[in-house]
């Protein structure tokens, strides 16, 4: 028996829903039971149905933007463990094979690699006081996981178990890694953008702004030894007020 | 001080911490998107993207993997623009000075929004049992309920978090601006260039990608000469 298009929808919309119950136990498995119920209501009686359902509860954990490719295999499973009532050892088993892995890549590409690229090109726009800048971070970030969401939950309802190897022929460990690649590059490019603008409008030389890279490489270390970014923040806020301080003294010392 | 103000800020707080863990996930928690439309509603847009990039990349390195909780940057900007627009106006003040007292005090009181944050997830263990009660029953509309009281113990987190932070901030602010005014005439607009660039120093020093050094200075060094010598 095949799902109706209105069924596959009403559980690609519940996987929206996917971490509203996210646990220390089972991180998203009621979040995964909740957004396949529609489904499992239409393929089995009520008698078999809290049998089947329960299974859904235990322990599921993957990237949100890639567990609609998940679920939609699992769709394509379930409805040929309802026609010939099968065990469902076959669904546990892909599940606990893919979902580590896709949450790697899914956290390497999207919150390691996209999101701070399309942070770090949308406060440009910010830095020139645009206030549309929050929307071209918005466009900018949601293009690629809204495709992952639609395009994932399609095929893998399509191509049933054989979408794993589709999504291997795809390499998103190597585009997480360009992508990380590219968010530093342009991470550079905004820093050297916000440095140059704060030294004109200070009307300060402007060279000096080259050496504004030692203290960030500096702290660059101190957050790779494991400093936190809370300490970093204070430090380099009190040491600030500190300079800016001596500095006005200096200054006003000078002119009398 | 205004009350509606102070609801406007609970309100996007509430979508907007949603969207950081239970719902959606399509980065209006973001503080570059969060801190600017909470302060377009209060009337202060500019306010409000000061702060969200300020906040924007501070955090941006903690990635909320497994069972990783990041601080919440999400209620630091929506609480910090809602302090900065109603105490700029209360104290008659609205520039950057205050913008960066209110940014400085919020700051480590979101620290408390991961306490917040790993109560609802722990509360949301005990819905496993519940729900597992009520598919025994053959309740299945009362066990996709659990799922929703999952989403309701995240909102609560979120408000909890917004709430200490915009207390807190209008018990602090008041008593600190006095003291630190004249200092942050001096520093406030270096302290609005120092912040970006710690968040993207503990990028670059956390980045998984083995040549992150050399790209970053080569593209700052590019960028700074060629705004410099064109």
């Amino acid at each position: 028996m095949a799902l109706l298009t209105r069924t596959r929808i009403h559980v690609w919309f519940r996987l929206l829903f996917l971490q509203g119950s996210w646990n220390f136990e089972r991180l998203q498995g009621l979040g995964f039971f909740f957004a396949m119920l529609p489904a499992l209501k239409k393929l089995y009686p009520r008698e078999q149905l809290a049998k089947v359902a329960k299974e859904y509860t235990g322990y599921f954990n993957t990237h949100p933007y890639l567990a609609p490719l998940v679920a939609g295999v699992v769709l394509k499973m379930e409805e040929e463990r309802a026609v010939k009532q099968n065990q469902n050892a076959e669904i546990d088993e892909f599940k606990e094979m893919v979902a580590a892995p896709y949450a790697a890549i899914g956290d390497a590409l999207f919150w390691g690699g996209l999101r701070p690229l399309a942070a770090g090109i949308s406060l440009f726009f910010a830095a020139k006081g645009l206030l549309w800048a929050p929307l071209v971070f918005l466009l900018l970030y949601n293009i690629v996981p809204l495709t992952f969401r639609v395009s994932g939950f399609v095929r893998g309802y399509r191509q049933g178990i054989h979408s794993v190897e589709f999504f291997q022929r795809r390499r998103l460990p190597d585009w997480a890694i360009h992508t990380k690649e590219a968010a530093v590059v342009v991470l550079g490019g905004l820093s050297a953008f916000l440095v140059f603008q704060h030294l004109q409008r200070e009307e300060l030389v402007s060279w000096i702004g080259l050496l504004t890279l030692l203290p960030m490489i500096l702290l660059g270390l101190l957050a790779r030894k494991g400093v936190s970014t809370l300490l970093l923040t204070l430090i380099s806020s009190i040491v600030i007020i500190l300079l800016s301080l001596f500095w006005a003294d200096v200054t006003h010392l000078i002119a009398i | 001080m205004s009350i509606i103000d102070l609801l406007i800020g609970a309100a996007i707080a509430l979508v907007c911490g949603l969207d950081r863990t239970a719902i959606l996930q399509v980065m209006i928690s973001r503080p570059i998107v969060a801190a600017p439309l909470v302060a377009w509603l209060l009337g202060e847009p500019l306010i409000g993207l000061q702060i969200g990039m300020m906040v924007e990349l501070l955090w941006l390195a903690r990635l909320p993997v497994g069972a990783a909780i990041p601080p919440d940057d999400t209620q630091v900007a929506i609480a910090s623009s809602v302090l900065a627009v109603n105490l700029g106006r209360a104290l008659g003040s609205p520039g950057l000075e205050m913008v960066m007292l209110c940014l400085l005090v919020a700051i480590p009181l979101g620290k408390i929004g991961q306490y917040f944050d790993h109560f609802s997830r722990q509360c949301n263990v005990w819905l496993l049992t519940r729900t597992e009660a009520c598919l025994d029953g053959g309740h299945f509309l009362r066990a996709e309920l659990q799922h929703l009281r999952g989403i309701c113990n995240f909102s609560l987190a979120a408000l909890g978090t917004y709430a200490v932070i915009v207390i807190g901030g209008f018990f602090l602010v008041p008593i600190l601006w006095p003291l630190v005014h004249q200092a942050l005439q001096h520093s406030s607009s270096w302290l609005q260039l120092a912040l970006p660039l710690v968040g993207v120093a503990v990028i670059l020093g956390t980045v998984n990608v083995s040549r992150a050094l050399t790209l970053f200075c080569a593209s700052f060094g590019m960028a700074f000469l060629l705004m410099w010598l064109v």
